[in-house]
């Protein structure tokens, strides 16, 4: 074989099943054509994959599943264009191609021992549920977690089970909100996901907060965490280029001298302040 | 050092035919110079600064990265070995600011495959061949200091060649070349240097543009300015040596096969940023055309330059094609006629 493979050439998996989320948003579960696990592919909360169907393109999505999970590789796709709706068109037992993993994830070695706050806007959730899932099946090397979610209305809530399940569970806390709620149903926090910061009890001097979400979301979190007292080096952010190559080339995610799909797509704040259109 | 004799340079592209697909300059029926395959008929040593880098030698304007046969994905790395006969030095800058580019982290085999491949022989300048040269400031001219196979420097009806590589030391060891390792010819190729150089006049505007953007930054009022101007044609990424993006797309022969491509790009396209949930981070021509100019002069490390002053190698081009005026020179001259 060539040592040096073509970095450009996806291989074949095929999907075990598909879990409809919200509308125009689906959860895929990938499994490898061998039959083996994804522990091979050693990917670390926070990597993306490029996925490919031929005659629809590639596209860069998150991995949502944490490495602690090997059996399915799981991404969580929204209808976007041609290759995320061709995916919408594949049910289980369809092959697609896909490589990777690619980019710099969440620095899990650094959180580890620490308190955690992860902050997750939208689809923002999809990344950082890898990160989140990472934690809970790793407890014991993590501090107190705090979540905290937020999204437009009750409808478009992500991983509804998942975050419903929390409320069992003592060694997390979470927080969700919804921009606007016209039926009245919600139970929780109505407005804006910075909102939430006030009902919290956060330690800014030993927390690492995590950030995953629309660049306006960024805008106003960071506002309110260094107001609270967070230190920059303590912020980590996960950003969203166009993205095409997903190796450092083709030049699209370029930000400043850092390529988003090499250097990131998590970065540390500290990292990307001084860059003008970073944020 | 060698020696050949310009009458016996068909003779020596000849010879060269037999192992290497050979690009060399030439005239077209309309007189103009082009680089393409070497033609005997057609081959001129009368080209100034070719209209073109080489840079799609290495790195074609689309080609096919992989294949799809029936839904089975299949690799196509072809190995051809091409001579590259002529070039200038500013040009194989490029090359080798690309290739450090393309092979670092992640190897581009389609680009360092290509690379290995193809032999280059420079054409050392005999002075400035356009007045929007200023290799003499980017250091990437008029001669080229390495990563060269053979370089000619031009002695009345001769060329004293230099050997840059084992590769160089093959195509110069036929009885075409002489031996000329006399101090004499050492001291004409030292001579020659000189005048060239001294001819090429120094644009220290450059290097105060890098100050500046490295400092305070260029005043947002200047690119827009060049913005405004600025009809999105792509042009200057297109004939700029070192510029390497590249599009992804399908190219479908018959339902399930065909063929994944990678086309040349241009950051000064709205769209090349522009994210599928319609956010884009460079919303306007202004940071477009500051992206260019800031990528060339201020984004890149020791590793990109390959000795060279910065990514933008000075063969001018951007200066000579772009239809609104907004070249390295321009938007550097610019840059710099506000802090003095
Ligand atoms: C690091 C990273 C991680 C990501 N993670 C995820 C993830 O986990 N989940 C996820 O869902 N997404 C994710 N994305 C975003 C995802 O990559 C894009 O949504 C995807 O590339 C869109 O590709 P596409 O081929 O489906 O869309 P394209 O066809 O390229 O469409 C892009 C844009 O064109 C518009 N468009 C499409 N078709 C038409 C048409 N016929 N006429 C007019 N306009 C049209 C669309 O509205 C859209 O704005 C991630 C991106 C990055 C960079
Ligand atoms: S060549 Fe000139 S007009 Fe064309 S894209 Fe470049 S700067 Fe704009
Ligand atoms: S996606 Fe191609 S360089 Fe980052």
């Amino acid at each position: 074989m060539d040592s040096h493979p073509n970095i450009y050439q996806p291989f074949p998996v095929f999907i075990a099943r598909t879990l409809p989320q919200i509308s125009e948003h689906r959860l895929f579960q990938l499994k490898l054509e061998d039959g083996g696990t994804w522990e091979r592919f050693g990917h670390q909360p926070g990597q993306f994959i490029e996925v490919s169907i031929f005659g629809k393109g590639e596209a860069p999505i998150s991995i949502s599943s944490p490495p602690t999970r090997p059996d399915v590789l799981e991404i969580c796709v929204r209808r976007a264009g041609r290759l995320t709706g061709s995916l919408f068109e594949l049910g289980k037992g369809s092959r697609l191609h896909v490589r990777g993993p690619y980019g710099r994830g969440f620095p899990v070695d650094k959180l580890k021992g620490r308190k955690l706050l992860l902050v997750a806007g939208g689809l923002g959730l999809a990344p950082l549920r890898s990160l989140l899932l990472y934690v809970l099946d790793r407890r014991e090397e993590f501090k107190d977690l705090i979540l905290m979610y937020g999204t437009n209305n009750p409808d478009n809530v992500l991983f509804k089970y998942e975050l419903l399940s929390f409320f069992d569970r003592n060694d997390i806390t979470y927080f969700y909100s919804v921009d606007r709620d016209q039926e009245g149903i919600w139970k929780q926090y109505v407005g804006v996901v910075t909102g939430l910061f006030d009902q919290a009890q956060l330690s800014p001097d030993d927390t690492c907060a995590v950030l995953c979400g629309p660049p306006v979301m960024y805008r106003f979190v960071l506002e309110k965490l260094l107001k609270l007292g967070f230190a920059k080096e303590n912020i980590y952010m996960s950003l969203e280029r166009m993205m095409k190559c997903g190796v450092g080339k083709c030049g699209h995610c370029a930000i400043g001298e850092k390529y988003c799909c090499m250097d990131g797509p998590v970065f540390n704040y500290t990292e990307i302040e001084h860059i003008k259109e970073a944020i | 050092m060698k020696r050949i004799h310009k009458e016996s340079l068909k003779e020596a592209l000849k010879a060269w035919e037999e192992k290497y697909r050979v690009i060399a300059p030439r005239l077209t029926e309309r007189d103009e110079r082009i680089f393409d395959t070497f033609d005997e008929a057609w081959f001129t040593l009368d080209y100034a600064k070719p209209s073109l880098p080489l840079k799609h030698a290495l790195f074609p304007q689309s080609e096919a990265v992989f294949q799809v046969d029936q839904g089975i994905y299949r690799s196509i790395i072809r190995e051809e070995p091409a001579l590259l006969f002529g070039i200038r030095s500013c040009d194989l800058k490029g090359m080798l600011q690309s290739l450090s580019f393309m092979s670092k982290d992640f190897d581009d085999r389609f680009y360092t495959l290509r690379a290995k491949n193809t032999a280059a022989i420079v054409m050392a300048c005999p002075g400035q061949q356009s007045p929007t040269c200023f290799c003499t400031t980017t250091r990437s001219g008029p001669w080229a200091d390495g990563g060269f196979d053979l370089q000619l420097y031009e002695n009345g009806d001769s060329f004293l060649v230099e050997i840059g590589s084992s590769r160089g030391e093959d195509l110069a060891s036929s009885e075409l070349f002489e031996d000329a390792s006399d101090p004499a010819a050492r001291e004409k190729v030292t001579s020659f240097r000189r005048r060239a150089a001294q001819s090429i006049p120094l644009v220290p505007e450059i290097e105060q543009a890098m100050e500046k953007l490295r400092t305070t930054g260029a005043p947002d009022e200047l690119w827009e300015r060049f913005g405004m101007k600025c009809i999105t044609c792509g042009g200057c990424s297109f004939v700029c040596p070192t510029c390497t993006c590249f599009n992804v797309s399908d190219r479908v022969l018959t339902e399930g096969s065909g063929e994944r491509m990678r086309s040349w790009d241009a950051c000064l396209y709205a769209g090349f940023t522009k994210e599928a949930s319609g956010h884009n981070p460079r919303h306007s021509q202004a940071l477009r055309i500051k992206r260019r100019h800031e990528h060339k002069l201020l984004y890149h490390g020791d590793r990109d330059t390959h000795g060279g002053l910065c990514t933008c190698v000075g063969c001018g081009r951007c200066s000579d094609y772009c239809p609104v005026h907004i070249g390295a020179l321009e938007v550097a001259r610019d840059m710099s006629a506000k802090i003095f």
